[in-house]
């Protein structure tokens, strides 16, 4: 098992030569002079919007433990800019370009996927529905399984090629914003953004940004992002792409193990940027430790006893394990903690 | 482009002309650490490419050990001195939170990941007769390696260096190597305020000592130098701090000052943390510049 299979494929065309990519936001070429580009997944730009706007005003970074909030609001040149000066860049490499995309209303994100239909080097679009930071549509897109279901049918209808919708966590229950994505057409979910955040200066009883909430990624929000990547996989059948604090081949193998076909590495970038290439070599690391031949065969193979209603009254099945699953009383075990990614 | 402090215009300084080496992902080595001051720390660091970077330029230094993730976001550090004899560069800092706290824990031959050489640099005029810096607190280490470089071309160096207390005053010792003009102030002394600031920097303007002033590490001193330098044709250059994430113009967090409409105001990463600093220019017909000219 010298030379483990890493390839996955994220459904309507969209094949990775590996299931690690930038989550965006945390990503751009910039990066190119530290470390190789061509050894990630995919490349995912920052979200961009139709038109230019300036983003919020600073300061617009703040740490918490093990976390890191952000109020940014995604400053875009818009798309005339993008398609001139940012894509060339990211045409000179090799791994697929899913470009992100928002919008302050639901017609933004059309426009935007009817600009963005049959340009060269757009492999896929990411519809960011879940961003936290900005002063409409934000969440009263992201938050309803109805208007995200518009953002994306809509899109779908101008865009030949994968669509993800990426999907908020500021919900009860994201597996009806997933579904209702998947209905809608979207070929993939990646989940999730950032969890809306908060943090204070005693001194000067101020929020620490520059707007009063912000959204907090890192390792703080993994075990919340794995619970609701979780509940996503179970409930749609397209490729779900899962991100939230993962930082090394251990967290990657969670969300894996959890359901995820690919996973999506952000703030870990800022805090090593070869968090992304430490995270493949450990995969791989730890297929060959394991003997597993295709990492595919990891996605969704978490072992775990059944518990709580097995099917809620009105909705797919959030928890209880699916069909001709390990029967119950011989599951949840999780062997081999592969530590992988630590040890670099 | 920023209204950034109160009737002071930042611009980018623009990139330099003649190539600065390429920023990369380093594991440097720790050849030394000391405390020179209460809270104060010396870290030097050996790696080829920092080493030649140039006065003004700074790295993120990833604080912990290579796999710890708490703190997440590495630390904006200026270069305090370049050694590149020895392929070997300076930072000095405070321990003011976590990552600093942790910083201070690490020994001389342990790693420390980096990216750098980063940001653009102070720019020295080419007729340089005499520069003036003026930096309180840690910022002073954001200025040492200018005034370096002036001195080694000949310039008199004349430094305003401020501090809470004279025990935090940074610097001294370099400057005074340098053969410096050093004016030490601070606020336990009463010495600090800008008015007594400006008794030293208007006669060096007045005489036509100096032909720049480069500042950092608080906007009244730089209110101060930009205003006081106005009238007598003498550049002022800044060097800013900010909270950044990635370094390199990507994430967006360190975007300085207020926003337009459609327009994100200047990167301290990229664009800068080195800008030209000038008072807001004299009012015109222009409504919105005759009220930010009231201000001054």
């Amino acid at each position: 098992m010298s030379n483990p299979r890493l390839a996955v494929d994220l459904g309507a065309g969209l094949r990775l030569q590996n299931p690690v990519l930038p989550a965006s936001g945390c990503f751009g070429v910039e990066m190119a002079t530290l470390v190789d580009l061509n050894a990630l997944g995919a490349l995912v730009p920052k979200t961009i919007f139709y038109g230019a706007r300036a983003g919020n005003p600073s300061p617009r970074l703040a740490e918490t433990p093990a976390g890191m909030l952000n109020s940014v609001g995604i400053p875009s040149r818009g798309i005339d800019h993008f398609l001139q000066h940012i894509l060339p860049a990211y045409r000179r490499f090799r791994p697929p370009t899913i470009v992100s995309i928002g919008g302050l209303s639901i017609r933004e994100y059309w426009d935007l996927a009817a600009r963005l239909n049959g340009v060269p080097g757009v492999a896929g679009l990411e519809l960011n529905v879940s961003c936290p930071n900005l002063e409409a549509g934000g969440l009263e897109i992201g938050a309803s399984p109805e208007n995200v279901a518009e953002v994306v049918y809509g899109v779908v209808q101008r865009f030949d090629g994968p669509v993800i919708a990426k999907l908020t966590p500021n919900v009860t229950r994201i597996n009806d914003i997933a579904l209702a994505a998947e209905e809608a057409g979207a070929t993939a979910i990646s989940a999730i953004n950032t969890f809306v955040a908060m943090a204070i200066d005693v001194r000067a009883r101020r929020p620490l940004t520059g707007t009063p909430t912000a959204g907090i990624s890192g390792p703080a929000i993994k075990p919340m992002a794995l619970r609701m990547v979780w509940e996503t996989a179970r409930t749609v059948r397209v490729p779900v792409i899962g991100m939230g604090g993962i930082s090394n081949a251990q967290d990657a193998l969670e969300f894996i193990l959890a359901g995820a076909t690919a996973v999506a590495i952000g703030t870990a970038n800022f805090t090593r940027p070869t968090a992304m290439y430490d995270t493949i070599a450990g995969l791989r690391r730890y297929l060959a430790e394991e003997g597993v031949a295709d990492v595919r065969e990891l996605v969704g193979a978490l072992r775990y006893e059944a518990f709580g209603p097995a099917a809620p009254v009105d909705a797919p099945s959030a928890y209880g394990p699916p069909e001709a699953e390990t029967p119950p009383g011989q599951a949840a075990r999780l062997s081999g903690t592969p530590g992988s990614g630590h040890d670099d | 482009m920023s209204d950034f402090p109160a009737g002071i215009a930042l611009t980018a300084i623009g990139e330099r002309a003649g190539a600065l080496p390429a920023p990369h992902f380093a594991a440097a080595e720790i050849t030394a650490q000391q405390e020179i001051a209460p809270e104060h720390y010396l870290m030097r660091l050996r790696d080829a490419r920092v080493a030649r970077g140039a006065p003004g330029q700074f790295v993120m230094l990833k604080p912990t050990r290579a796999a710890d993730l708490h703190p997440v976001l590495p630390r904006p550090m200026a270069v305090y001195r370049y050694l590149p004899a020895s392929n070997e560069f300076e930072i000095v800092y405070r321990v003011i939170g976590t990552g600093t706290r942790v910083m201070s824990e690490r020994a001389a031959g342990e790693i420390a990941e980096l990216v750098g050489p980063v940001g653009q640099p102070f720019r020295l005029a080419d007729a340089l007769d005499g520069l003036l810096v003026v930096g309180r607190g840690i910022g002073v280490c954001s200025l040492t390696a200018a005034a370096e470089a002036a001195a080694a071309r000949g310039a008199r160096v004349y430094a305003v260096v401020s501090a809470r207390r004279p025990d935090a005053l940074i610097g001294l010792d370099l400057f005074a190597a340098l053969g410096a003009q050093v004016f030490a102030v601070t606020d336990a002394e009463g010495t600090s305020d800008p008015a007594r600031v400006a008794e030293h920097l208007l006669p060096l303007l007045r005489l036509g000592r100096v032909q720049q002033v480069f500042v950092c590490g608080a906007n009244r001193l730089i209110e101060l130098a930009a205003r006081l330098a106005a009238p007598h044709g003498v550049e002022v250059q800044v060097s800013l701090e900010a909270h950044m994430a990635c370094g390199i113009g990507y994430c967006h967090g360190c975007s300085h000052g207020a926003v337009g409409e459609s327009e994100e105001a200047p990167l301290v990463c990229r664009e800068g943390p080195v800008f030209r600093a000038n008072r807001r220019p004299p009012p015109t017909l222009d409504g919105r510049a005759l009220q930010a000219a009231a201000h001054d």
